[in-house]
């Protein structure tokens, strides 16, 4: 990755970030949001998330016809949720779909 | 102390952002870089790996952005014990500031009376180091050990993955899911694959308030500045309801935006 493609994707990735971060704590102040307003942003969330997972799973070469390995992804997925929602922890969910996502890959290749 | 559990998760995190880091071709200092300056996990996944899965740079920021959008609602939630903090201190805790750090200061802030602001950034500066070594760790090691692409993408979906599972599912909230996620589907459908996770997550929250409107006022809408609590990583409801595609079920319990009980929790990382 060279220094100019590399300033511009971190330039407005830190903006956003910093701006993200940073300016509800201090417009706030623990001031209320308008009803609708905070409403909507707690939908960004699951709708954001939701729109990562959908992106990584329908992947291009599923949406062209190749289901395998493909469908490794869509099978480690199930044991993830059920770490997510039984641990609620990030590092263990990484861990486990990775290791069952590695093993699908190395038996199965 | 309150810090360790992040700081474990975080160097395991770390290390393998740092390799794919490398692997995109990024050198020590650009990854050390955005370590220091940029400093989130599931960003720094995400653009190496969009990176050499040869995505339009545009499409690289949109998406990793839209994800940094949740920082909003972190900000919001714990805004109110800045009331009184200088503004550096304020500065530094915000800018620091996590989705684990998130849920493990939500929780200290509950339940700890001698919880204050410069502790809550203690933890904070601490996983931030943790983080910055780690993938710096990862970097150097990055030009000895390869990891395959597709197990590198993989971890990043498992975060959101995790981060999705984690959300206190009202109906609407299962609405700008699946709307997202069928959004999304469509778009690249269509060809239109740079814009897909944006132009899903948009349709999705767009849904989610028609819905929300149409069942009547104020439901969901919940205390201002009480995001959903399960938003980050630790802080769990727990509702118990099983499996994923049964997610329906605990909604109901959440639907009339009670979501102070989950503010109340144990740490994100055993």
């Amino acid at each position: 990755m060279n220094w100019g493609d590399f300033l511009i994707i971190m330039g407005v990735c830190i903006a956003t970030m910093l701006a993200s971060r940073v300016l509800p704590v201090f417009l706030l102040k623990g001031r209320e949001l308008p009803g609708r307003l905070s409403e909507a942003l707690g939908y960004i969330p699951p709708a954001a998330f939701a729109a990562l997972v959908a992106n990584d799973l329908f992947s291009a070469p599923l949406l062209a016809g190749d289901l395998w390995p493909t469908a490794i992804g869509w099978i480690a997925a199930v044991p993830v949720v059920i770490v997510a929602v039984k641990f609620r922890s990030l590092l263990w969910c990484t861990v486990t779909g990775v290791l069952i996502y590695g093993l699908l890959l190395v038996l199965f290749p | 102390m309150a810090a360790l559990p992040i700081v474990a998760g975080y160097i395991v995190l770390g290390v393998p952002c740092g390799i794919l880091g490398a692997q995109a071709g990024m050198n020590l200092a650009q990854i050390t870089l955005m370590s220091l300056l940029f400093y989130s996990g599931a960003g720094q996944y995400l653009i190496p790996a969009m990176w050499l899965a040869a995505a339009p740079i545009a499409s690289i920021i949109a998406s990793v952005s839209l994800v940094n959008t949740r920082q909003i609602l972190y900000g919001a939630s714990l805004s109110r014990f800045c009331e009184h903090a200088g503004k550096r201190l304020s500065f530094l805790f915000a800018a620091t500031l996590t989705d684990e750090s998130f849920g493990v200061n939500t929780e200290r802030f509950a339940n700890d009376r001698d919880w204050n602001l410069a502790r809550a950034t203690g933890v904070n500066l601490f996983a931030f180091v943790a983080w910055a070594l780690a993938t710096v760790i990862g970097a150097l090691a990055g030009s000895l050990f390869s990891v395959p692409v597709a197990l590198a993408t993989f971890a990043m979906t498992s975060i959101f993955l995790c981060l999705l599972f984690m959300q206190a599912f009202s109906r609407p909230a299962i609405v700008a899911a699946l709307t997202a996620a069928v959004g999304v589907l469509i778009c690249k459908l269509l060809g239109l694959a740079g814009g897909a996770i944006f132009i899903g997550a948009v349709l999705g929250i767009g849904a989610a308030m028609v819905v929300s409107s149409g069942a009547g006022p104020g439901s969901g809408s919940g205390p201002g500045t009480e995001p959903g609590p399960g938003s980050g990583s630790g802080p769990g409801t727990n509702p118990d309801s099983g499996t994923d595609s049964e997610a329906g079920k605990g909604l109901r319990m959440l639907s009339e935006g009670d979501g102070d009980q989950g503010q109340t929790a144990k740490e994100p990382t055993p």
